[in-house]
């Protein structure tokens, strides 16, 4: 019967991508910085999720959901802020060399030093660019590694280690000028 | 190692992504160096700091509420064409084929068309009053409060009875839609769980099973002119149980 079919589907979707809700709606309230917006993503990254359900094999489900949600943010963020969705300039990814040139650090840099007024390093971490923020929040909040955050992403693990190097300069300037008043 | 090579993957120790081989020439230089192993202290103090800074973001119970609802929906808009139905309807046809079908000795009369929408709204009305902040229009556990509220605002007057002795304590009540109609709801606590009462004009048909699905348990009995169905994500052995006790509260 196409209903217990159905049933199962839906209960074995429940169990094995449910557990991992408050994983996906950490990662989407860090990108979208709103509770309501945060909400509204990760239902919708739910209904995605459950529909791709057939192409998801044993695994690493949080990984997946993290995926799902991560997509599902950016296109929210499409619609309805492009502002917050500044491209970085170009990184390098050897993956020998994680640091990127002095230069690339600097945007970040400059966006953080200039909101003076935050001080907190959770306020700083929101005011990351995306990319950097969500390598920031897979690794430290979620624990995830490298091969984790390069498969949520979508980018080379070189990336992922230039991403992250650039995102604690930049954090650590700011709290360590912090340190120094 | 020298502290050329060192600096680039003070990161990745950190993180725990070097092989076993790299990780201990690491971790044997920064033991003597004076340069490196405060460098390595401040990331590690850095990421201490930001574990610490960082809110614990969980997500919601209403939005775990919201979707598995919502799922529950994309279920019947995938089904076969023949249920797809509109919403409701559909979902209300897919509750009572599923107790059908998966109850095994569960023998169900199938009503008229209208209890399975019945069901289905009561359904919608329970998973509303989870969802949003509106349980309760008239909190009390005091039925000479609960039941005189709704004089004037429906046209049945719900026996409004505390359980609270046996488990199930009256928590309040409040004015619901079902079928476009204004309709009581009495609201009553199993430990952690809401049960709904939804105090309708009598029916006929369809009583006595439990229907459940998914986590939420139906039951409806006529009393006299009027019908009763109780909701709850309790179990639905739980429901029996409040019928017998709402039947011998209410003194019938």
């Amino acid at each position: 019967m196409a209903w217990i079919a159905e049933r199962r589907r839906r209960s074995r979707f429940e169990t094995v991508v449910l557990s991992h809700l408050d994983a996906g709606y950490a990662l989407a309230r860090w990108l979208t910085r709103n509770d309501a917006d945060a909400a509204d993503v990760v239902q919708e990254a739910c209904l995605r999720a459950f529909r791709y359900f057939d192409s998801y094999r044993e695994g690493d489900a949080k990984s997946w959901l993290l995926k799902i949600v991560r997509r599902t943010c950016y296109d929210w963020m499409e619609r309805n802020r492009p502002a917050d969705l500044v491209p970085l300039e170009p990184e390098t990814h050897t993956e020998g060399s994680p640091h990127a040139p002095a230069a690339a650090v600097l945007d970040a840099d400059a966006l953080l030093q200039n909101r003076s007024d935050l001080r907190r390093l959770d306020q700083l971490i929101e005011e990351l660019p995306p990319p950097l923020r969500e390598v920031i929040v897979l690794r430290e909040l979620h624990e995830l590694d490298y091969r984790q955050i390069a498969e949520v992403t979508g980018v080379p693990i070189g990336t992922v280690m230039s991403r992250l190097h650039r995102a604690r300069s930049a954090l650590r300037r700011a709290w360590e000028g912090k340190e120094c008043r | 190692m020298q502290c050329e090579e060192v600096r680039p993957r003070l990161e990745a120790y950190i993180d725990g992504e070097l092989g076993e081989t790299e990780r201990v020439s690491l971790r044997d230089h920064l033991a003597g160096c004076a340069d490196c192993s405060p460098e390595a202290a401040t990331l590690q103090r850095l990421r201490d700091e930001i574990r610490q800074a960082a809110p614990t973001y969980r997500a919601p119970e209403a939005l775990r509420a919201r979707i598995r609802f919502a799922l529950r929906r994309e279920g019947v808009a995938g089904a076969p064409s023949g249920l797809r139905a509109s919403g409701w309807l559909a979902y209300a046809a897919s509750l009572l084929l599923a107790v059908a079908v998966g109850s095994g000795g569960t023998f169900l009369v199938l009503g008229e068309r209208q209890q399975g929408t019945v069901a289905a709204e009561v359904l919608d009305s329970h998973l509303r009053s989870l969802l949003g902040t509106h349980l309760t229009d008239v909190a009390s556990s005091d039925q000479h409060t609960v039941r005189p509220w709704f004089a004037g605002r429906s046209d049945v007057s719900p026996p409004a009875v505390d359980l609270g002795a046996e488990g199930f304590p009256l928590v309040g009540g409040r004015l619901d839609l079902v079928a476009g109609k204004p309709v009581p709801a009495l609201v009553y606590k199993r430990r952690q769980h809401i049960i709904n009462l939804f105090v309708l004009p009598a029916s006929r048909g369809g009583h006595g099973a439990v229907l459940s699905r998914q986590g939420y348990s139906l039951r409806h009995w006529d009393e006299g002119d009027l019908a009763f169905w109780a909701v709850t994500d309790a179990a639905p052995a739980e429901l029996v149980e409040f019928e017998h006790a709402f039947r011998a509260g209410t003194g019938s």
